[in-house]
């Protein structure tokens, strides 16, 4: 069952997660993601997983940080990025959120349909 | 690979014993509406609807919930009866911005299939409103691949 205890919450959130689903749209993005839900990686080793520039790779990278869904940290010479599992779970919140919501809804739905049917059959009986 | 990469998507189906076009009734009259589209939690009390069943026409649910009330508004994309429903989706859930609910309804023999697909619009999307939804749908369909 659904509730709504946490809405206020989750509006808070919303712009956060308007940021993590845009990021997220992007297939070459959420194949980022993936790989680095692995391990985390160097960006040239993100690079060398997919055939596009490291360039490219590394516009996709920043686009995923302004989102919040991955970090970044230098060591050294080294960029390594990884996933930043919060900002993850809030996304799959939603999912979660509205999963239930309608599946509720449909299971509503499905009993005052029936529930119209079953009385319009006693009515023709009459 | 394929651990995260699926679609920021919510799908949620369900088998109907009743023909498609009586349950897709169900969605535009307003009095049907409020009756089911509330919380488990609202038993007591039915949904303020308003509903303009056109293409371009906007919708209000408002459910009763413990907290108070909670607005639910969007526009209708396509009725398409008794196949789709496509409708923006605004709530406090939802962020400030619209996300896009589309219910397809699918026969087979005497049961329906109802499927909602609730999906969040990427900003490129959410950007283009004004132009059109059909570019919008376009745009959405290449992004998503």
């Amino acid at each position: 069952m659904v509730e709504y205890k946490s809405h206020a919450k989750l509006a808070q959130r919303s712009g956060r997660l308007d940021a993590a689903f845009s990021a997220m749209a992007d297939p070459t993005r959420r194949a980022i993601l993936a790989r680095l839900a692995l391990a985390e990686a160097r960006v040239t080793e993100i690079a060398a997983d997919f055939p596009v520039s490291l360039n490219a790779v590394s516009k996709h990278i920043k686009m995923l940080e302004r989102a919040d869904l991955v970090r970044r940290t230098v060591q050294g010479r080294d960029h390594i990025v990884s996933l930043n599992a919060g900002a993850m779970a809030e996304a799959a919140e939603w999912i979660d959120f509205y999963r239930q919501f309608w599946e509720d809804r449909l299971a509503s739905l499905e009993a005052f349909v029936l529930t119209k049917r079953s009385s319009a059959k006693k009515g023709k009986r009459t | 690979m394929n651990a995260v990469a699926s679609i920021p998507t919510v799908v949620v189906k369900r088998k109907i014993a009743a023909p498609a076009q009586q349950i897709f009734d169900a969605w535009l009259d307003p009095t049907a509406l409020a009756e089911w589209m509330r919380p488990c939690s609202a038993r007591e009390k039915r949904s303020d609807v308003k509903v303009d069943a056109r293409e371009g026409g906007a919708f209000e649910i408002v459910m009763h919930v413990a907290s108070g009330p909670v607005r639910h508004t969007g526009v209708y994309q396509t009725i398409d009866a008794p196949r789709r429903l496509v409708f923006t989706w605004n709530s406090p859930h939802a962020g400030q911005n619209d996300s896009l609910v589309t219910v397809d309804f699918r026969p087979d023999g005497k049961i329906t299939e109802v499927v909602i697909t609730h999906e969040r619009l990427p900003e490129a999307a959410r950007a283009g409103h004004t132009g059109g939804w059909t570019d919008i749908l376009e745009s959405l369909a290449k992004q998503l691949g």
